[in-house]
């Protein structure tokens, strides 16, 4: 199973990552999830919903400082990732538009913040691989681009985003679009409670 | 956004530049506002400026937190427009209203201001310049990119506010398909005099912006540098014509804001005022 | 030319803008530049007070060098009056004539006084709202207030609360605002280097007459005069801080002067002091002797612009409502 380690730039913290593609127990998960099962302490996401790694990233980013400054609007830092990836700040519909939904969810992702300071016994990235190994049934691919592509369902992007705009609309050249798309995306997050 | 200042004496980061990075923070200014810094957005590869507002002690601590907030979103959100109708403006990243900081895309390249004291040379003042012996051509098409510019951020419905040639940057054309890429550093020190102007005008700093569409707002700020193009480069000013040129062609309404622009020259900036 | 053969050089300022008579004598000390005030003093009659002023002074009518004057800006009535005051004196005597901007004296004045040597100044009056720098010959205003002036907007607002005139409005203000707790919410006007303040005052005006129908706040507080002075002053201080300190970064100064009647105002100049000192620089102040409109600060303007050549002929020695700071070429200074 491929999980991917990083540090993101400006936190304090491990933050581990997997992409699952044709998860079958999204269910199962989703229970666990709603029943706030501690040993679940993850966050998890529809990856129809993301463009890009950076993308994400960009999310746990803003949830990090968020909880590294006191200022969590949701239970913990996996749930505020959910909600960073909101242009607006209903809480609710975050979750259902970016977590999982049983039935609907086929591809997942999987994050894991460790911030430095926890106390120990330390989630280690060994012990999460191994967790989620158990109880993901779904197939583990790298967590790039280029499987993050395969995965994005572009008009729900499109939509919750807002990205119709005169912007996109002249850009021809696909590469450049995407990476405007992206940017317009990363920005939407980022002025989230304007 | 170009290459550091000295270093100026320390001042308190905002918090979120105190957690580890790559590259530590780099103070690049420090104006009324607030202090831009030039730092890494979620990878070490992706440069950034951390436009941060501090807060102001000696004012009341309530109004300087609505203050601070209001100008942090309408900034934002003026930015937020302009990229979405195809003007370039650096994109936000991330942002605290609250806190008071704002991560901005780098832009590569220099300050136009810089661009065009280098590409004019370290002449003397008094000497009339450019003559004969300089070809014109690319500061005139520097001036009418910068008129075009102006003319994109209009016709969306964004004023400026100061508009200056420090807050217009000059980006390479090369660059124009990597993002982010090495960033800063350097700053106008190409060796080829025919180079130093090309590249696109992208204007910064939002930060006095207002949405507004009246001919009267739009003549002001081009007013604004037309004044302040005037004393920052005293030897190009014939140029500026150039820039109102291009900025008449640049959307439907710009020739009535160039109307207005003579009126509000011949009343000076302000009118009287009594004793 | 006569300034020469004496140890110092004498002048009689007349001010005159609006409501207030002031006639001072100074004299400059050619060798050093020194400022010595002679006299100074407000009332209501021009020859009775040119009178006490030159015997306050131990200063006789033959040591005059010139006559000077408040050309403008200011209220039209006042100013008149004070021109035929000072030409009459000027042709009675035998002296020249210096026409004054009103503007330009408080600055002088200022700088004289607490030895500021080109700080950024801040001129607020109940007639003028300027920020104001030094470059090239000339007071360039920086910044201003678009419609009233702040000491205007003060001013009616006393009116509106029913606050004494004794022995001003505005102080009457600032000691009440020191009672004052709660931050009513103002609209705040500041565009780039300049403000406005009516609609702060229309504003202010409503929530005046909200309390006195027993109105609260959104919070559900009541709130008292004091509060609503107390409010005012921090918003419209705030304003004129800010409009100042983007003109100190402009022109890359560290000093700040204050001057003009609400230049008196100590929350004023503890803010003023409190942004100066976050810039590494500092702010100067005069007391009210010197920061409400004064004779002396006429003198010694017109004395500075004598000196270096200037002179105002009979026959142009009108007065004009509307005279900006920056149509005065500032010879005496580099």
């Amino acid at each position: 199973m491929q999980l991917e380690t990083v540090r993101i730039q400006l936190t304090e913290a491990d933050t581990h990552i997997a992409l699952f593609r044709d998860v079958a127990n999204v269910g199962a998960l989703y229970g666990r999830l709603i029943a706030k099962n501690p040993e679940f302490e993850y966050a998890f996401i529809d990856a129809s919903t993301i463009v890009s790694p950076l993308h994400l990233l960009s999310a746990i980013f803003r949830a990090y400082i968020c909880y590294a400054t006191g200022k969590l609007q949701t239970n913990n830092i996996h749930s505020e990732i959910v909600l960073s990836l909101s242009p607006n700040n209903n809480i609710n519909e975050s979750y259902r538009r970016w977590g999982p939904t049983p039935g609907k969810t086929k591809d997942m992702i999987v994050v894991k913040v460790v911030p430095d300071n926890v106390s120990e016994p330390r989630p280690t990235a060994d012990g999460i691989r191994a967790h989620l190994a158990q109880h993901i049934d779904g197939r583990s691919v790298p967590f790039s681009d280029e499987e993050i592509r395969k995965s994005t369902d572009r008009s729900k992007v499109t939509k919750y985003y807002k990205l119709k705009c005169p912007t996109l609309d002249n850009l021809k050249d696909p590469a450049q679009r995407e990476r405007e798309e992206e940017r317009l995306v990363i920005m939407g997050m980022a002025l989230r409670e304007l | 956004m170009a290459a550091a200042s000295e270093p100026e004496p320390e001042f308190p980061l905002p918090q979120v530049l105190t957690y580890p990075a790559s590259t530590p923070p780099l103070l690049i200014t420090q104006g009324a506002e607030g202090r831009l810094y030039k730092s890494v957005h979620v990878l070490s590869n992706r440069p950034c400026a951390l436009k941060y507002r501090p807060s102001k002690a000696w004012r009341h601590p309530v109004l300087d937190a609505r203050l601070t907030k209001a100008r942090m979103s309408s900034e934002a959100k003026v930015l937020d427009r302009c990229r979405r109708e195809g003007v370039p403006v650096p994109a936000v990243y991330a942002m605290d209203a609250v806190a008071g900081w704002m991560m901005l895309e780098w832009i590569d390249g220099v300050p136009v201001r810089a661009a065009i004291n280098g590409w004019l040379g370290e002449r003397p003042e008094t000497e009339p310049t450019p003559d004969e012996t300089v070809d014109p051509a690319p500061l005139a098409g520097l001036m009418r990119r910068i008129g075009a510019a102006i003319g994109g951020l209009h016709r969306v419905g964004v004023v400026h506010g100061d508009l200056t040639t420090s807050n217009m940057m000059l980006r390479p054309w090369a660059d124009a398909n990597t993002e982010g890429g090495g960033g800063g550093g350097g700053g106008g020190g190409h060796g080829d005099q025919s180079k130093l102007l090309d590249g696109d005008v992208v204007i910064i700093d939002f930060g006095l912006a207002t949405q507004s569409s009246s001919d009267e707002d739009r003549a002001v700020d081009i007013y604004v540098l037309e004044r302040a193009f005037a004393s920052t480069h005293p030897r190009a000013e014939k140029f500026f014509d150039y820039v109102l040129e291009a900025y008449g062609e640049s959307f439907k309404k710009a020739p009535s804001v160039l109307k207005k622009l003579a009126d509000v020259r011949m009343r000076g900036r302000k009118r009287s005022m009594l004793g | 030319m006569d300034g020469s053969s004496k140890k110092r050089r004498i002048a009689l300022g007349c001010e005159g803008s609006a409501n207030k008579l002031g006639i001072g004598v100074i004299a400059h000390n050619p060798s050093t530049g020194e400022a010595t005030v002679l006299s100074n003093h407000h009332r209501a009659y021009f020859v009775r007070i040119a009178k006490q002023a030159l015997a306050d002074a131990g200063v006789a009518i033959a040591d005059i060098d010139c006559i000077c004057y408040t050309r403008g800006p200011g209220m039209g009535g006042p100013l008149t009056s004070v021109a035929i005051g000072a030409r009459t004196l000027a042709l009675l005597w035998g002296k020249e004539l210096v026409g004054v901007n009103h503007c330009v004296g408080h600055i002088e004045m200022g700088r004289a006084i607490t030895g500021a040597t080109n700080p950024v100044v801040l001129y607020v009056s109940g007639g003028n709202t300027q920020v104001i720098a030094y470059a090239e010959q000339r007071y360039r205003i920086f910044g201003e207030a678009l419609d009233i002036a702040v000491g205007n907007c003060l001013d009616r607002f006393a009116r509106t609360l029913e606050i004494s005139n004794d022995p001003a409005p505005g102080y009457n203000i600032e000691q009440l605002a020191k009672k004052g707790k709660v931050l009513l919410d103002l609209p705040y006007a500041v565009k780039g280097m300049d403000c406005s303040f009516s609609g702060i005052l229309a504003r202010a005006d409503e929530l005046a007459a909200q309390m006195k129908a027993g109105g609260k706040t959104l919070d559900g507080e009541t709130f008292t005069p004091a509060d609503l002075c107390f409010s005012l002053q921090e918003t419209v201080f705030a304003m004129l801080v800010e409009i100042t300190e983007r003109a100190m970064a402009h022109v890359g100064s560290k000093q700040v002067l204050i001057v003009g009647g609400v230049g008196c105002n100590e929350r004023l100049q503890e803010m003023m002091g409190g942004m100066a000192a976050e810039r590494g620089g500092s702010v100067y102040a005069t007391d009210e002797r010197f920061c409400i409109d004064n004779g002396i600060m006429i003198a010694h303007a017109g004395l500075l612009a004598y000196e270096t050549g200037s002179k105002t002929p009979l026959e142009e020695s009108t007065c004009t409502q509307r005279f900006r700071t920056d149509e005065v070429f500032v010879k005496w200074r580099n």
